[in-house]
């Protein structure tokens, strides 16, 4: 039973200014669901090893629950809650996963958006299996990731059409 | 009859897909708590508590409730077709058992709390192979004795080891005709169902009325288990479901869900959560670990004449949804045209945790080894593997088995095949993976290239991956003055779109749109009914049926109301498009005079249905059976050195009778295949003795299907449905879809391996090791 310090953080969560008193043992997970209530981004097993929990850290992809939350002072983070646009329109990736039944129980679906997210940020025009890889760190029990590799593929197209 | 429909036959996204997509759909995680539970659980297979003291913990600084089994009711929880348990027990049955728990106002003081329980154990012998636990000798894992007889004759209440039986036919006449006989035995390890969403409950009491949120697939089980348990009504407990993040047949009522609840009601009421950790969810539920042993007996013109099977089950300490042998036995009742069979299933307690369905009972597994002899059988015969198949597959319209039983411990009805198009199903199969091109004969691979040899397989299954027992199930309609359609069914959508599926369903039926029909399911407070939940695409198939069954109530009842406005007999009234008209009359001309619903109605108008009370297995088409058949093809290559085994290219091919949201459909197919291989290749199970620990208790050391693991993958869908009315038999013919996907995955990799190698693998999952093993062996099989 050790002691737990804590400290407060401040961090930018899809655009908003947070103050958070974070413990020395919170990871960015824990803060994210538990402190900003952003319960889209989930935990399936919480080390590192589902992607349930993937947000994007000034743009790159990461498993929350291996971050503290101590270390994102200042840091940009991209969770699904951001996606959408006000109004209420899904974001195309959002809108390629529905369309292309890429969505099953939908526990693993936030993460692999976010994955997703990352990857069309940096390759605007991924191959099969460079889709492959960016999802690779990603569980999907569900789908087979059929379904995901169509849908990856399709936000693609629509993005690079904008 | 080919009729044209306008909803069903439609790919449909869920509606939930969106927010699914965002972000806002509220799993049970996502919900709000006052409490955390931690389970103290045991470092023993088995063992008994002999003193436990738990009052350092119930004194630490934020812990609210400690329950041993000094404190829970003197009362076996009920389970569906399962063991009753106590919500804790002193006698511990496997690593991981319940011992103690403790809610406290963090996880992390729950967690310091359990280090502050003091345990003396009385450490058991115990036993971990099916086959040893069987013996009478093995140590006693229940008093009576390990084996869990038949479903129907629980002689293991009577204390008589006895195994489930079919049997049909002469089994020692059948092998005295046979030319060529082949017997064989075969291991087959259990699987994790390893949802991405642990396990989870929140409970809480107000007053005497309990509620619980839980990802649950059988909610109205979890209702029936607590009320007993608790001793309080049914109507006092609520259990929703909201969303599942997976359930695959693990998540059904167990202790947990009536720890939390204890440990809620000990606390005043709070609301009180269990969230498995990783390791606890990968040690918690699997598929049976088994071994079998096949002796499958041919005519040289390639007839068989008999197929006797031998198994032996792992349901670990406390099993989930028993008959398991039962519904093991089902798939050499229904796979071949054979006279003479004999099936004698052993369900039988070890010291594992539990074993439950997995996306069906054990088929994959029985699907391994008899297919595995059946290869070995045509290699003797010198037959095309796939044309053997053929001579002896049954289809559509046969009367499965092909005579009476003369022993048969599971109730299963012989009927007609309905919807199993088999050997179209072998044939799309050849065609797209190139069989006739590609298969050279016994003992001569696809292609050598130095360490690498390429192999193909191709093997097919049959079973019921769809159950219509609706005498376990209630669905109720409301039509709306304005013709909408509100469902409230008693099943639960697992995220298999089963709710979009029911309401293109109602839409078809009632010739109104889709946006007309809404659906509420995951909540008991429905007052419907389910024992036997979201399995074997029962949403769809008995779920549908009764649907369709209550909707045909209400066209009934409107017709009564419509047919003296129109002038004709009620039998004569169409109900379509929110609107009553003569159907006798030329549509155009009937229209003309039609009379709206709001001229019509003044009320809503409710209907339920239900099965027969006490029905066990009744056929929702007289005298038919529904049963699905798939057939899977592989390529593989086998490297020689390092025994890795690469996939090339797979099709499988599979009839869903009506596909109602086809994409859907195939989703299902997809999902199910790609976990059979995982179940073929890479989870492989590891129990340590020594360190009495789960060695794959995490996602590193079980290695789940991830994107760049599958193979290109072609899936064929081939409808077939009979000609009969909608409402009666399964929804517009649709059969079952979630499980027949992934019955082929080890036997279909096994036998291309075969064809590489000209060895056969005896044991899966087929790890690079195992392979490598086989690869070194001395002599062909
Ligand atoms: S919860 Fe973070 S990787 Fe699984
Ligand atoms: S949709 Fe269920 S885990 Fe991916």
């Amino acid at each position: 039973m050790e002691a737990v310090s804590s400290k407060i953080v401040n961090i930018l969560v899809n655009g908003n200014n947070y103050e958070v008193t974070v413990a020395s043992n919170d990871t960015l997970l824990t803060v994210l669901r538990d402190k900003l209530g952003l319960t889209g981004t989930k935990f399936g097993c919480g080390n590192g090893e589902c992607g349930a929990c993937t947000v994007l850290i000034d743009g790159e992809a990461v498993n929350s629950c291996l971050v503290l939350a101590l270390n994102c002072e200042g840091k940009e983070i991209q969770t699904i809650e951001g996606l959408a646009s006000s109004n209420g329109d899904l974001h195309p990736i959002q809108q390629a996963f529905v369309d292309n039944f890429a969505i099953q129980c939908g526990f693993c679906t936030p993460g692999i958006i976010m994955s997703t997210k990352s990857l069309l940020e940096k390759n605007q025009n991924p191959t099969e299996y460079e889709i492959r890889e960016a999802v690779n760190g990603n569980i999907c029990r569900c789908t087979g990731y059929e379904n995901i590799v169509k849908a990856v593929s399709a936000a693609a197209e629509t993005l690079r059409g904008k | 009859m080919a009729e044209k429909f306008s909803v069903i036959g439609k790919s449909i996204p869920a509606k939930e897909t969106k927010i699914k997509a965002t972000g806002e759909c509220k799993y049970v995680d996502d919900l709000p708590t006052d409490l955390h539970v931690k389970i103290l659980r045991s470092p023993y297979p088995h063992a008994m508590i002999k003193n436990i003291d738990v009052s350092a913990a119930e004194k630490l600084d934020g812990v609210e409730a400690v329950i041993t089994y000094k404190d829970v009711p003197n009362r076996l929880m009920p389970r569906g077709c399962a063991r009753a348990l106590y919500i804790l027990d002193p006698h511990l049955r496997h690593v991981g058992d319940e011992v103690a728990a403790v809610a406290a106002i963090s996880e992390s003081i729950a967690e310091d709390a359990l280090t502050l329980i003091k345990v003396d154990y009385e450490v058991l012998p115990a036993v971990f192979d099916p086959e040893e636990a069987a013996k009478p000798d093995a140590p006693k894992i229940y008093p009576e004795g390990n084996v869990y007889g038949p479903q129907y004759e629980p002689l293991h209440e009577k204390g008589i080891n006895a195994p489930t039986l079919l049997e049909w036919g002469d089994i020692n006449k059948g092998f005295s005709e046979a030319d060529v006989i082949v017997e064989d035995t075969f291991e087959v390890g259990p699987q994790i169902h390893a949802a991405v969403e642990p396990h989870i409950c929140i409970t809480s009491w107000v007053g005497d009325e309990l509620t619980v949120w839980t990802a649950n697939q059988v909610p109205y089980e979890v209702r029936e288990g607590l009320a007993y348990v608790f001793e309080m009504p049914e109507s006092k407990v609520r259990v929703l479901s909201p969303f599942i993040g997976g359930g695959f047949g693990g998540k059904y009522l167990n202790r947990y869900h009536a720890i939390c609840a204890l440990l809620s009601k000990q606390s005043g009421g709070k609301k009180t959560k269990i969230r498995f950790t990783r390791e606890e969810e990968q040690t918690n539920s699997k598929r049976f670990l088994s071994k079998q042993y096949i002796k499958i007996g041919a005519k040289k013109d390639g007839t068989l004449t008999a197929i006797y099977f031998k198994g032996y089950a792992d349901l670990g300490g406390y099993g989930n949804f028993f008959g398991n042998s039962g519904f093991w036995g089902e798939y050499p009742a229904a796979a071949y045209k054979v006279n003479n069979s004999r099936f004698e299933g052993w369900d039988v307690h070890t010291n594992h945790f539990t074993s439950q369905p997995m996306r069906s009972v054990q088929v994959p597994a029985t699907v391994f080894s008899v297919e595995s002899v059946i290869d070995q059988v045509a290699k003797k015969l010198n037959m095309d593997p796939t044309e053997f198949r053929l001579m002896n597959m049954p289809q559509t319209g046969d009367v499965m088995p092909p005579l009476p039983y003369t022993a048969n411990t599971v109730g299963y009805p012989r009927a007609e095949l309905e919807g199993y198009p088999s050997k179209k199903l072998m044939k799309l199969v050849k065609d797209e993976l190139g069989w006739d091109k590609k298969w050279k004969g016994w003992g001569r691979p696809v292609e050598e290239n130095g360490t690498k040899k390429r192999g193909i397989g191709i093997v097919y299954s049959g079973y019921e991956g769809g159950f219509c027992h609706d005498g376990f199930m209630s669905m109720a309609a409301s039509m709306n003055k304005d013709g909408s359609i509100n469902i409230m069914a008693g099943t639960q959508d697992l995220g298999n779109s089963s709710n979009m599926t029911m309401c293109q369903l109602a839409a078809e039926f009632m010739g109104i749109p889709l946006e007309d029909v809404n659906i509420f399911t995951g909540d008991t407070s429905i007052g419907q009914y389910d024992y036997f939940g979201a399995r074997a695409s029962r949403e769809l198939t008995t779920g549908g049926h009764l649907l369709l069954k209550a909707l045909e109530e209400i066209k009934q009842k409107v017709r009564i109301i419509a047919a003296p406005r129109l002038g004709v007999k009620p039998e004569e009234v169409e109900i379509k498009g929110k609107m009553a008209y003569v159907r006798t009359k030329a549509e155009t001309d009937a229209l003309k005079e039609a009379i709206p619903f709001a001229e019509l109605i003044t009320s809503s108008i409710t209907a339920g249905a239900s099965g027969e009370p006490g029905s066990v297995f009744p056929e929702t088409a007289p005298g038919k059976k529904v049963r699905n058949s798939m057939v899977a093809g592989i390529e593989v290559e086998v490297d020689t050195e390092t025994g890795e085994v690469k996939l090339l290219n797979m099709v499988t091919a599979n009839c869903p009778g009506k596909a109602i949201n086809p994409e859907v459909v195939k989703g299902q197919y997809q999902g199910a295949t790609i976990m059979s291989l995982g179940y073929a290749l890479w989870e492989d199970f590891v129990y340590d003795e020594n360190k009495r620990a789960y060695l794959t208790d995490s996602f590193t050391d079980y290695r789940v299907p991830r994107a760049q693991d599958v193979p290109p993958l072609k899936t064929i869908v081939l409808e077939e449905t009979p000609d009969r009315p909608p409402h009666e038999g399964t929804p517009y013919g649709a059969q079952g879809v979630g499980e027949l996907g992934c019955w082929s995955g080890p036997a279909v990799v096994a036998s291309a391996i075969y064809n590489a190698l000209g060895k056969r693998m005896q044991k899966s999952p087929m790890t690079a090791e195992k392979v490598l093993e086989l690869i070194k062996e001395g002599e062909n099989k």
